[in-house]
């Protein structure tokens, strides 16, 4: 079927959305095209192009993309990945160093700003608009932009600026750079890559769900308590329970934990308080901060206690834990989220080591956290596919408990708000398309 | 008296041992292999030497085993509700080193790992078995698993392989 505005704009409801729209292949496609490939995605972090000439590969939606240092100027570019030969891909890998990107089909090569500066054999061209000095033959820029070393990428020359996308939600951006004693993260430590049988947006869903932690991951809760039953007295809990027992809080603790959602889908839960605020302190840590801060400054960064904030629909992120996911869908029910952890420059090495002891409890294949919710992804895109039950729900709080708080709004933390809010926002994205609208 | 060096027999028959005990869910006995400052991992890259500043697929020390256990019998794990379903073989076994002082043994050896969970996947790679040989008795200092796709996008790796 082909999907007119009309239709799309029937299928989300202020307190409900149909079940196609986690299903439908073809939707699927429409969701890349008018969103993957219409707003900023995340492509990476600048310390992971730290040196000239650095690059990582990614896709935005479906297209192939480079994010490169610039070996002369510096810069940072983001690239389509594709020859303007034949097409193919110029770099392979997921990652490495380039002085410059040369095809492996016909050797035509590319300076990592993107000019072509060789062909082979080029006489044949004698006559014809295809030399190194037209422009057109060059890899074709991606608009992209830098926030605080937060690389995004928009394969839209049109809509607002980076700043103006990410809005207040950039708060949770500064707040994990502010915990930095010398105000500077760095990629550390390598990625895990998840692969995920189930559609991109069951993951995003899930991150600002706060009433699913005692259900889902009640048994990891009760595994930690069992262990720690079983301890002799006077012996410490470990370090492993410290990180897993909050997934096991109450109601309340997240009611009071609290939401904030803004345009664009972005959200965040937690504010004062979150499942990461009852941490041990790490020896040395304090101290290197109030030498940079001061006292009062520093209290002030580390009372800001955010669990995961969203930037829809590509980047989340964990700023008390230096820990960030990016989306990337592949198929309408396949979706692999990459792991990737920050040192915060200037704090003891025990800081990145427990965001390691994290992301491995948590975010890793092997995470018993992980391994639930992505089991109850996988039934969720199964049960969907049937028509026993037409619409998801997401009614909890509808229109209370909230209030306005700056650009956002505030709501108690078991609100479905975050839900509702991705879901306006992925029906602006949806029906925004101009040619669609000729059509309907 | 003198110190011999540990037999390979001996040692390849402890390793099938531990196979065994992973094939049969027994993690209870399996985590008594271990010693009390015993680890389990499974880097994400092949040539990783760090498992604190870096990040890895596992990185168990026993605590960690402990609430694992727990959570497999718990009768509300949604990921572990049907039986977990494992087939692992062994194979080029080599001792690499021996110290007599410390009774420090290091074992490399080859494994195939067919795990069933819903559907079936196969995992390969090498194993290398720290191994603490103490009056006669044989305890696992650290077991290091490099999957040949350690660095590939994983689904849920629901069990120690």
């Amino acid at each position: 079927m082909s999907y007119s505005i009309e239709h799309i704009k029937n299928m989300v409801h202020p307190t409900k959305i149909h079940r196609t729209i986690y299903t439908d292949p073809e939707l699927y496609q429409l969701e890349m095209e008018r969103i993957f490939e219409k707003t900023w995605i995340y492509v990476g972090h600048e310390s992971q192009v730290a040196n000239p000439g650095d690059y990582l590969t990614m896709n935005i939606g479906r297209r192939p993309a480079i994010m490169v240092r610039d070996s002369k100027s510096n810069e940072i570019h983001v690239l389509h990945n594709q020859c303007t030969h034949r097409g193919a891909k110029v770099a392979g890998k997921t990652c490495g160093n380039a002085r410059a990107f040369r095809c492996c089909y016909h050797g035509w090569t590319f300076k990592t700003d993107g000019k072509i500066i060789g062909m082979p054999h080029k006489t044949g061209y004698d006559g014809t608009d295809i030399s190194v000095d037209n422009p057109d033959l060059n890899l074709k820029a991606i608009r992209s932009e830098n926030y605080r070393g937060f690389v995004f990428a928009n394969l839209c020359d049109d809509g607002p600026d980076l700043e103006g996308f990410l809005g207040d939600a950039a708060t949770s951006i500064d707040n994990m750079i502010d915990r930095s004693p010398d105000g500077e993260l760095e990629i550390a430590g390598g990625v895990l890559r998840y692969r995920h049988k189930c559609n991109w947006k069951f993951f995003v869903d899930n991150l600002n769900d706060t009433m699913h932690p005692m259900v889902t991951h009640q048994s990891v809760d009760d595994a930690c308590q069992a262990y720690m039953d079983e301890l002799p007295e006077g012996v410490t809990r470990s370090k492993e329970s410290e990180i897993i027992s909050p997934f096991g809080s109450s109601y309340k603790m997240f009611d009071d934990m609290g939401v904030s959602v803004g345009h664009n889908g972005h959200a965040y839960t937690g504010g004062k308080t979150s499942i990461h605020s009852s941490y041990s302190e790490i020896p040395g840590y304090l101290d290197a901060m109030h030498a940079n801060y001061g006292v009062e400054k520093t209290e002030e960064i580390l009372s800001i206690n955010r669990h995961n904030t969203i930037y829809y629909p590509s980047l989340t992120i964990k700023g008390a834990i230096q820990a960030i996911r990016i989306v990337r869908p592949i198929a309408v029910d396949e979706t692999e989220i990459e792991t990737w952890t920050f040192r915060l420059k200037g704090a003891p090495d025990k800081m990145l080591q427990r965001t390691m002891l994290y992301s491995r409890l948590i975010n890793s294949p092997s995470s018993m956290v992980g391994a639930d919710d992505l089991e109850a992804y996988v039934r969720l895109q199964e049960g969907l596919s049937s028509g026993g039950s037409e619409w998801v729900d997401m009614s909890r709080f509808v229109d209370r408990e909230q209030h306005k708080e700056g650009n956002m709004i505030r709501a108690i933390g078991t609100s479905d708000i975050s839900l509702r809010n991705q879901y306006q926002a992925w029906l602006e994205y949806m029906s925004a398309s101009k040619d669609e609208q000729e059509v309907a | 008296m003198t110190t011999q060096t540990p037999q390979i027999e001996k040692i390849t028959e402890f390793l099938y041992q531990e196979a065994d005990l992973l094939d049969q869910n027994d993690l209870g006995s399996w985590i008594d292999l271990y010693t009390d400052e015993g680890t389990y991992w499974m880097p994400v890259e092949r040539d990783q030497v760090d498992p604190l500043n870096h990040i890895s697929i596992f990185y168990d020390d026993k605590p960690m085993m402990q609430i694992r256990k727990h959570n497999l019998i718990h009768k509300r794990a949604p990921s572990k509700e049907i039986e977990i379903r494992s087939s692992h073989l062994i194979g080029n076994v080599k001792i690499k080193s021996y110290d007599e002082k410390t009774g420090l043994c290091t074992v490399t050896s080859n494994f195939q790992a067919i795990v069933y969970y819903g559907e079936q996947t196969l995992f390969a790679g090498t194993y290398q078995h720290d191994l603490l040989i103490k009056n006669g008795g044989i305890q696992i200092q650290q077991k290091k698993v490099v999957l040949i796709n350690c660095d590939a996008s994983h689904g849920t790796i629901i069990s120690y392989i």
